[in-house]
């Protein structure tokens, strides 16, 4: 039998994008890079994430990973950001190394969110 | 099958039919049908004749001899020798073989193999609906021309070739003409006793019967010979050596028959799915229809849509099964070769999806496939940003 690409829990992401959607006002990112397309929106206060929202153009794990990310990181410090890794996304959702490119296209964004919203306002 | 599975994916293997499972399961579990029949004992000789009964009755589809039926172990084998038993046993008088990029990989790869064996493979290109325009092909003939090898329904768009005029154009230069006719067999007429082909690949589990068994079609003709690609035994003429899988031969040979009977019936059913199905789908903003709509088999429709990812498109279907590219190398999310050669563009053909139907799909299924399908572009848009200016 053909082995199943997607496991359950990138399934149960993919199905559910709670956090799809944008933030009026908020910290906004977007990348258009590898054939993906993604927007990640941040409301913040006091260095502290309050919602993070997503928007993607790409494969099932794309789409899983950037609602696996949301998930995770509201209510955690923006700097946190800065040091986010794709490859504990990776793991948790069985991502296939060939995907691996998409991921750190996801991963630039993360970053560069964080440095915007990290950034003295000015 | 699961019931939980809308099963749209007929191209790349029917069901059994029940008639033919039940017979195929009593074959298999009868002692007495158990023999080899090559054995000329008594048992043997009832496998014989299973046998033999089977070639009549595919032959009796295909309208040709029973002893100009080879069996094989699906389409792919019969593809390979025929194209390259026919090479081998002509290559002293050239070494020019035609075909197209749109053929499905059994045959593709055979052609790239002989391309590196020193073969001169012309590689005629399909127009935009992915006919084959028949000037290109009287230009590319030459006197060392060997081999035409040219499917009659393409697997992924449904798309039918003019086999008769390609035919006639090989007869008159004496070039052997190959037909993958894998999609075709049983679903369309294919009468080999007037259409101009000399080998003809055949499949049973595309006309719901069992996998693993196939058939070759070696016309009685001058210099219509292939040189066999293995050796051992010396059955079926030494072509194709082996123990015949009498289960598999006897139950293609009832899949046979029953398509002989059922022909009209099952093309005006996949008819009218495949309305119903393109009349649903192609209000939604974007979508576009591959293939030629005037010449295709009815039991596949290929669709693209504007601006939607394939893969996610497949998983938001589940649990409607459909394919994206063709099944034997859906696991790589690649745009289809095949549409890339008919000109779609690589973003189209990365959204490519493939229904394809037949006997026993239900006019509930197409219509739920019609609801995913609207529910899965709506979604998968929603959650798409705009492009990055």
């Amino acid at each position: 039998m053909t082995r199943d690409p997607y496991g359950e829990a990138l399934r149960a992401y993919f199905s559910n994008p709670a956090h799809a959607g944008d933030i009026g006002g908020g910290t906004e990112v977007r990348v258009d890079d590898q054939g993906v397309r993604i927007q990640l929106a941040l409301a913040h206060a006091g260095g502290r994430i309050e919602s993070l929202r997503w928007r993607a153009w790409g494969c099932p794990h794309l789409l899983a990973a950037c609602e696996a990310f949301c998930s995770e990181f509201e209510g955690r410090g923006c700097a946190e950001l800065l040091e986010f890794s794709g490859s504990d996304l990776m793991q948790t959702l069985a991502i296939p190394v060939e995907k691996t490119g998409r991921i750190l296209v996801l991963e630039d964004a993360i970053r560069s969110l964080g440095n915007t919203a990290c950034a003295p306002a000015g | 099958m699961n019931e939980d599975i809308v099963y749209l994916d007929y191209a790349a293997s029917t069901p059994l039919d029940p008639r033919v499972a039940k017979f195929m399961a009593e074959l298999l579990v009868n002692q007495k049908d158990s023999a080899n029949p090559s054995s000329v004992h008594l048992a043997g000789r009832r496998a014989s004749q299973l046998v033999d009964d089977a070639s009549a009755q595919l032959a009796n589809l295909v309208n040709c001899q029973p002893s100009q039926l080879v069996w094989t172990s699906g389409a792919t084998e019969s593809d390979n020798i025929a194209i390259l038993g026919a090479t081998r046993y002509r290559e002293a008088d050239g070494k020019h073989l035609i075909t197209m990029p749109t053929e499905h990989k059994a045959v593709t790869d055979v052609f790239r193999a002989l391309e590196r064996q020193g073969f001169d493979v012309t590689w005629l290109k399909p127009d935009a609906t992915g006919r084959l325009d028949m000037q290109q092909l009287d230009d590319a003939f030459r006197d060392d021309t060997q081999l035409v090898s040219i499917m009659y329904v393409n697997n992924e768009t449904g798309v039918v070739q003019d086999i008769a005029a390609i035919g006639q154009r090989c007869r008159d230069r004496d070039v052997l003409f190959h037909v993958d006719a894998a999609q075709a067999v049983g679903k369309l007429p294919f009468d080999l006793t007037t259409l101009p082909v000399d080998l003809a690949s055949m499949t049973a589990h595309k006309i719901y019967g069992p996998k693993g068994i196939g058939a070759l079609y070696i016309a009685d003709r001058p210099r219509c010979h292939v040189e066999p690609l293995m050796y051992g035994g010396g059955q079926q003429r030494m072509l194709r050596p082996g123990t015949l899988p009498v289960a598999q031969i006897a139950a293609f040979g009832l899949a046979a028959d029953i398509a002989a009977t059922s022909m009209s019936a099952d093309f005006e059913h996949v008819q009218m799915l495949r309305d119903r199905l393109w009349a649903g789908i192609c209000p939604i903003a974007g979508v576009a229809r591959n293939g030629d709509a005037g010449n295709a088999y009815p039991g596949i429709l290929n669709v693209s849509i504007d601006d939607i990812e394939g893969e996610s498109l497949l998983l938001k279907l589940e649990p409607v099964c459909v394919a994206t590219g063709s099944a034997c190398n859906s696991q790589i999310q690649e745009p289809s070769y095949v549409l890339q050669a008919l000109g779609v563009s690589d973003a189209m053909a990365q959204s490519a999806v493939r229904f394809s139907f037949g006997r026993m799909t239900s006019v509930e299924e197409v219509d739920l496939a019609i609801d995913r399908y609207r529910d899965a572009v709506e979604q998968l848009r929603a959650i798409a940003p705009e492009h990055v200016a």
